[in-house]
């Protein structure tokens, strides 16, 4: 970089140029991210096409052709405490459909079986630690795939100051945002398969995914437009969690059994070579 | 020691979606591009059931390839006519699971449990599920397991199995072991005699047909296995996991001996390539990745946009490219055909220009050489010369003039540079 006298001419040239020229926006991680060679946007027609119809055709398609409306169960480890509770019991306010069910001692893959009994299209378990949620595992039923998320930085509505009254019963909109790569896009595909696909936009509720260097950071806003209809105020309603995938498994719950899509435990050093490759 | 030369293989890869591509990969990694890889199968026309489930060398020139899909259909593709012929395996439910050729008969193997015979019509019940069949390529052999059906071997035309594997006894708690074999390969240059075994279990397992029932030896892991592939020396077999992992098992001494990393999802397909010594594995994680065998380094790693169930290496012939991508990998060697003889015209122009420039510069000397005779050399700044006041005049006259040029040729500069900036841009 050509600094000393570079540096007073290009301050001069700024000066003469004036104030209608653009602020330079600042390098991020994110905007120096190393490129991906699964990601959509910067391939060739052919591989797109292929892409298309990978997603067409896997399991997660028959929800985005709208053919059947999701159920959700959500069940915890055993004995919850209060905070995973409430969080649960949040999550069910959220998620349209959605049941809430402790989980009497019995194993993921008798919950899966009986889930794909009652017709259930999607398992949420919350994993607790210390009182605190710390694990999420979602399950599409009835023939996969099955993420395990991190759950951390959980904060439910009472530790925000709100009231979970708030919290209408309507259909929320929901936003994932900026889920790039191939796995990224199976990830969203199986957040978004949660909820309903047809939102009730009266009740002005959005659910926000929004993956930032592979954490996925859940909001709850309930929005409305200013009277010039031009900008949105927002009331966060609560609850807020932070997501990062630990894997992604083909087929229902099978951690000893199962083949995995996508695994980052024993690998990690090899695979976070850089602080600018991020996975999804 | 390293082979410098660059030979190619070619790579069939066949995916869950259905898609079907032909790799022509390159030792020399630089040459390995995009464009080197072609689809044989439309993508447009994949139905949901399409996924290859099997995907076998049909005869010893491995020239044709037989692919058993999930919705029952077995297809025929010939590496120099494309796809030839079509069966139907709906004797039993499920996908096929094993494919290949006892002389000149196609067996195929599903999921139910029933292996067909085609051509003589005949089924044979395996009793259980089936995970794989396969067939052996010296003798008139087959091998089938599955989930709780351990290893038989069977030979063709008769109805009872010539080897039944037995499970390994009680565990020291009195418990039975459970045995899901998923998938299964003949050790090459035994005559059908060794068998080796990977299960969902976690364990690889040796089976002598003339020795005993239980297998020779046991390899125990804690890690589901999910495919198995003779390697380079005699008992030693690869071993894909269904966490990402490869390993080189030696089956003399009853342990993994090399381990290849760089698998990010489950291991569906291994092949090996004996010549160039090198390991082929597709992935789930949609990646087709070579490893060098003996320093375990990752050679060559491709994204494939679907999930990845099969591959088979080409080793006893090659296939070109087809056409569309052939015109393309044409262009490479066009260029560089055309490269030699683009140097010659270069060569030709350069002579060319010499020929046009020489002259140009002669007179340029030749003027310059005028000028130095009228002048004293390096005075050409300098006014004091003993010159007539014509010339002198002349002089000046050409002096201006070449500082105005100048003064442009700066201008432009200027403002070109001015036009590269960013800010002026902005």
């Amino acid at each position: 970089m050509a600094r000393g006298k570079d540096k007073k001419k290009r301050k001069l040239e700024k000066k003469q140029e004036g104030d209608d020229v653009p602020k330079k926006i600042p390098h991020t991680l994110e905007s120096l991210r190393e490129k991906d060679e699964t990601m959509l946007a910067n391939v060739e027609v052919e591989e797109q096409e292929e892409a298309q119809k990978d997603m067409e055709l896997d399991e997660l398609s028959s929800y985005y052709q709208n053919s059947y409306e999701p159920k959700v169960l959500i069940t915890y480890s055993d004995n919850p405490h209060n905070k995973t509770r409430i969080f649960g019991k949040e999550l069910m306010r959220i998620i349209p459909n959605s049941i809430s069910r402790y989980r009497q001692r019995s194993s993921v893959k008798r919950i899966v079986q009986s889930a794909i009994r009652e017709d259930v299209t999607d398992v949420i378990i919350v994993n607790e630690n210390q009182k605190q949620p710390n694990g999420f595992l979602l399950i599409h039923l009835p023939d996969g795939p099955t993420a395990h998320f991190r759950l951390s930085s959980c904060k439910i509505t009472p530790e925000l100051r709100k009231d979970y009254k708030e919290i209408t019963t309507h259909r929320p909109e929901v936003i994932l945002n900026n889920f790039s790569t191939r796995l990224g896009l199976t990830v969203g595909r199986m957040l978004g398969a949660l909820f309903h696909y047809e939102p009730q936009f009266r009740g002005r509720r959005a659910v926000t995914f929004h993956n930032q260097r592979d954490y996925i950071f859940f909001r709850h806003h309930r929005y409305e437009f200013t009277s010039d209809g031009k900008r949105a105020k927002l009331c966060e309603l609560g609850p807020r969690f932070t997501l990062k995938l630990i894997s992604l498994q083909q087929g229902t719950f099978d951690s000893k059994r199962g083949d995995y899509e996508w695994i980052i435990a024993g690998r990690r050093h090899q695979m976070e070579t850089s602080r600018r490759r991020f996975f999804l | 020691m390293l082979l410098t030369e660059d030979t190619e293989i070619d790579l069939f890869v066949a995916s869950k979606i259905g898609s079907f591509k032909h790799i022509k990969y390159h030792t020399e990694s630089s040459k390995n591009t995009k464009k080197c890889i072609e689809n044989l199968v439309d993508i447009k026309s994949l139905q949901k059931d399409d996924c290859v489930t099997c995907m076998e060398w049909g005869n010893k020139d491995q020239t044709e390839i037989l692919i058993g899909k999930k919705n029952q259909e077995i297809q025929v593709y010939s590496t120099l006519q494309g796809f030839t012929k079509t069966y139907t395996a709906d004797y039993s439910e499920g996908q096929v699971v094993g494919l290949g050729r006892c002389g000149r008969r196609l067996l195929s193997a599903t999921a139910g449990g029933v292996v067909r015979v085609w051509g003589k019509d005949v089924d044979i019940h395996t009793g259980g599920k089936l995970d794989r069949m396969r067939v052996c390529d010296d003798d008139t052999l087959f091998a089938t397991g599955g989930e709780e059906n351990d290893l038989k071997i069977w030979r063709l035309g008769e109805a009872e199995p010539v080897f039944q594997a037995k499970n390994l006894p009680h565990d020291w708690l009195q418990l039975r072991r459970p045995i899901w074999v998923t998938d299964l390969t003949f050790l090459p240059g035994e005559g059908g005699r060794l068998a080796a075994v990977c299960s969902r279990h976690g364990y690889v397992r040796l089976y002598d047909s003339r020795a005993q029932r239980r297998p020779v030896h046991n390899v125990e892991f804690q890690l589901a296995a999910t495919c198995i592939a003779p390697s380079f020396d005699e008992r030693q077999v690869l071993v894909g996991f269904g966490r990402g992992q490869i390993h080189q098992v030696d089956l003399r001494v009853g342990r993994p001996d090399k381990g290849y990393k760089g698998c990010v999802g489950s291991v569906t397909c291994l092949a090996a390539v004996k010549q160039q010594r090198l390991i082929v594995s597709a992935s789930l994680d949609r990646h087709i990745r070579v490893h060098r065998y003996e320093t375990k380094e990752l050679l060559y790693k491709q994204y494939l946009t679907s999930k990845l169930t099969c591959v088979l290496a080409q080793t006893e012939s090659s296939t070109p490219l087809s056409k569309q991508p052939d015109e393309v990998k044409d262009e490479p060697v066009e260029a560089e055909t055309a490269q030699d003889p683009p140097d010659d015209m270069d060569q030709l122009f350069d002579n060319m220009e010499t020929v046009g420039d020489k002259p140009k510069k002669i007179k340029k000397e030749m003027e310059e050489s005028v000028q130095l005779k009228k002048m004293k050399p390096s005075t050409e700044g300098s006014t004091v010369v003993d010159l007539t006041e014509e010339e002198r005049e002349d002089a000046i006259k050409q002096l201006l003039r070449s500082t105005e040029k100048q003064k442009k040729k700066r201008e432009k500069k200027k403002r070109q540079k001015k036009a590269k900036s960013v800010f002026h841009n902005a």
